[in-house]
């Protein structure tokens, strides 16, 4: 329907556009689309290319077939100049009518921001689309590279594409949320090109084991981040160490909030260490358990806090806090799968243990606080709730047991009065005439 | 206490009751076994009115609070475990034997003259059971009850003309709502209860007005033997009682008649909705009829030939007068293929579990 609208909107403002400006005597590439008279759809460019059936030039034409640009209007000569009316191919390629050929990348940026940061333009075809992505990519490393003149970095087409480019939401683009991460990847993977920016190219794998790609992956939670969420995407680069919490928080808020006003805000900020990945990587993100408070090499704690300080210390409270609230919780869910299974009615006492869970999820958020009471005060309520739970699923299968007990009693007495019933039936004259009539 | 008995006796006329009771005989021969069945019927249709009258105490018929107040009974109210387990469990136990007892009297060919209005009223109370279950189904309001009630009030919709109308009056709607649990309570606790007891009591009258029928094929042999019902067959009845009482104590203690989750009328219907096992064969073979049949949608023409059926059910005495073995063997394919439809209703589940 979008679509629809939108080539609708090209239509109309194509053929106003033609009617009311004749076509310029010297035909200039670089026209923004919101001033440029509008070709016919199909171009000599097309079938020239298509009719060559060249592998380096015929593939570009083909793809143009499914491209949102060509889609709304827009023909090669937009970006690629030259005369699309043309039947000989160096009329068509022709400099003096502006004939750029291929881009060169560090041209791309600029070509396409003609349009896309033209927001009276882009009024035309997308009205909520963005027009800022070429201030954005100038702040981003691919585009302060670029600048420099380092043209093997990320420019728009190496992620949209050049020819056959969807728009984002659909799920054939190749920055799409399904696909950007192995996008990424295709450069970020690439271990040559990688130490050439002595950046790491396992970014993607360590992230395919993180709980966010797991979210994705299994779940099929698209919320969940890919490379972009937290990076931004124009304007790509890696968080800074003191907004590390900030881009996390986007998402985690509550932890975010207690990080802020916990004791390890300040030193963390000033020995210069990233926040939230301090302790849960930035890529690798696993699922955080109470092993993270361990003491020395196994847990997260023990890469500052030396064993027997204070900070280990409050780490193993925390941890046992946590610990004893889970295992709690384990045992009663334990036994009230045994009472369910015997058919009691436990469906209350589930419900009040689910507040218990509450209460170990709320303290495990506190762990950020890294004040060993708030923890432990979250844990114990949790823990109080765990044991009445426990207690009442114990009650629960006491309950069945004096349930089956009263049964074999109450079958021993049933018993004795089919016997006592089978004696006198035993000694019933069976056969014996009815009483004669008393009428 | 003779003066107390006296008094009773010359106002409620006792002794021409115990005169009855005395009087009445029961037939003896190698299946006399089946005439205990109209007896346990009797019994657990009682049970079934006892437990009732106690779930009524504390059962709320409201959506809102249908299932908590099952689930109060359950977890909280001393003995409401046994009570509606037994309720639960007996009207199966129940719908099973009255089934049991038309099924034999069809066999052992008790309907014949002057048995026909027995017959008939046995049939209406068969009809009026299953009422009781459908309707009982529902009551505790849970997942499994308000779907499988979705899918049953939607049968009578097939019904060509009336259809929607009979579906909208059976629901208070067009769907299932509170609406529908309300109806389904005042059917289930006043309606059928009031229908059944006239039928029960003309049946009751009957079989005492015309006795016990003895099967032809023994009939021919010449005088069957017989005992006094009381105490004699009243005696071997209660035995067969005792036994179901405690059954229903072993499948109440052991399996608890489960609650299952709260309806939720805008979650998807979950996978392996069932009705009740006695209406698995009509659900299993409404599902196999074609989308259409000469041009009439299938389940409109299964609806029809289920209310066919049942009609020629009710009429037997009337149809078979020549006592014609094709009746026999139209039973017997009947049951059967009842039989392997239930089967094959419930396989998918076991592979599903």
């Amino acid at each position: 329907m979008r679509e629809r609208l939108l080539v609708a909107a090209a239509g109309i403002w194509i053929t106003v556009a033609a009617f009311a400006a004749p076509a310029p005597a010297k035909p200039t590439p670089a026209t923004p689309a919101s001033k440029a008279p509008a070709p016919a759809l199909t171009t000599g460019c097309v079938d020239c290319h298509l009719a060559l059936d060249d592998e380096r030039i015929t593939p570009p034409a083909k793809a143009l077939a499914d491209d949102i640009h060509a889609k709304t209007g827009f023909t090669c000569v937009f970006c690629h100049g030259g005369d699309a009316n043309a039947q000989d191919q160096e009329l068509a390629h022709d400099r003096k009518k502006g004939f750029l050929g291929k881009p060169a990348p560090r041209d791309i940026p600029g070509i396409c921001a003609r349009c896309h940061s033209d927001a009276a333009a882009m009024k035309h075809f997308n009205p909520s689309l963005r027009v800022d992505q070429l201030a954005e990519y100038r702040t981003s490393r691919h585009g302060k590279k670029l600048a420099e003149g380092d043209t093997r970095v990320a420019q728009c087409a190496s992620c949209h594409g050049a020819h056959g480019i969807q728009p984002v939401k659909d799920s054939r683009s190749p920055v799409s949320t399904k696909r950007v991460a192995e996008t990424c990847n295709k450069c970020h993977g690439d271990a040559v090109l990688m130490a050439n920016y002595k950046l790491p190219s396992d970014v993607y794998a360590k992230w395919k084991k993180s709980v966010h790609y797991q979210a994705r992956d299994e779940k099929g939670d698209l919320s969940a981040p890919t490379c972009n969420s937290c990076h931004g995407n124009h304007g790509a680069a890696p968080p800074e160490v003191d907004s590390v919490a900030n881009v996390c928080g986007t998402c985690h808020t509550v932890f975010a909030e207690k990080f802020k006003g916990s004791p390890h805000r300040v030193p963390f900020e000033e020995l210069g260490l990233p926040g939230c990945v301090t302790c849960h990587e930035n890529h690798e993100i696993v699922h955080p358990t109470e092993a993270f408070l361990a003491e020395g090499d196994q847990g997260k704690c023990g890469s500052c806090h030396e064993p027997g300080s204070n900070g280990a210390k409050a780490a193993a409270a925390m941890r046992a806090d946590l610990t004893q609230l889970d295992e709690r919780i384990r045992a009663a869910r334990e036994t009230l799968a045994r009472a369910a299974e015997a058919g009691m009615e436990v469906s209350r006492i589930r419900f009040e243990l689910s507040k218990a869970d509450d209460a170990l999820t709320t303290a495990r958020t506190d762990i950020h606080r890294f004040q060993v009471a708030a923890v432990h005060t979250t844990a114990s309520a949790g823990l109080a709730v765990a044991r009445e739970a426990s207690k009442a699923a114990d009650s629960a299968l006491a309950e069945r047991d004096y349930r089956r007990k009263g049964l074999f009693v109450s079958l021993a007495v049933i018993l004795v009065a089919i016997a006592a019933l089978l004696l006198k039936i035993r000694d019933l004259k069976t056969g014996q005439p009815p009483p004669p009539d008393l009428h | 206490m003779a003066k107390v008995q006296d008094w009773a006796r010359d106002r409620l006329g006792l002794d021409q009751l115990a005169y009855l009771a005395q009087k009445k005989e029961v037939p003896v021969h190698g299946l006399t076994v089946f005439y205990y069945l109209g007896g346990m019927a009797l019994f657990l249709f009682t049970v079934q009115v006892a437990t009732g009258i106690l779930l009524l105490l504390y059962y709320r018929p409201s959506s809102a609070e249908a299932f908590e107040s099952v689930q109060y009974i359950m977890a909280d109210v001393p003995f409401g475990w046994l009570i509606r387990s037994i309720h639960s469990w007996g009207a199966n136990l129940f719908v099973g034997v009255v089934v049991l007892h038309l099924v034999s009297v069809f066999f052992l060919k008790a309907y014949r003259p002057p048995r026909e209005a027995t017959w008939i009223t046995g049939a209406v109370l068969l009809f009026l059971t299953m009422g009781f279950g459908f309707s009982g189904y529902l009551l505790p309001w849970n997942t499994l009850s308000y779907f499988a009630t979705k899918v049953g009030t939607d049968v009578p919709a097939q019904i060509p003309g009336i259809g929607h109308l009979l579906s909208r009056i059976l629901r208070g709607g067009s769907d299932v709502t509170g609406a529908t649990l309300s109806r389904f309570y005042g059917l289930h606790i006043a309606i059928l209860p009031a229908i059944t007891t006239v039928f029960l009591g003309i049946h009751l009258v009957l079989v005492q007005r015309h006795g016990m029928s003895v099967p032809p094929a023994i009939e021919r042999k010449g005088k069957t033997p017989a005992m006094r019902f009381v105490p004699d067959f009243l005696m071997r009845d209660m035995v067969g009682w005792l036994i179901a009482v405690a059954v229903l104590a072993g499948l109440a203690a052991f399996w608890p008649w489960e609650l299952g989750v709260k309806a939720d009328p805008f979650a998807p219907a979950p996978a392996g909705i069932r009705p009740e096992w006695y209406f698995l064969w009509t659900f299993q073979g409404l599902k196999y009829l074609p989308a259409k049949i000469a041009g009439i949608p299938g389940e409109t023409l299964g609806v029809l030939f289920l209310g066919g059926l049942a009609l020629v059910f009710l009429l037997v005495p009337l149809l078979d007068r020549k006592r014609s073995r094709w009746w026999d063997i139209a039973a017997v394919a009947v049951l059967i293929g009842a039989g392997v439809l239930t089967v094959l209703s419930l396989l998918p589940m076991k592979g599903a579990s």
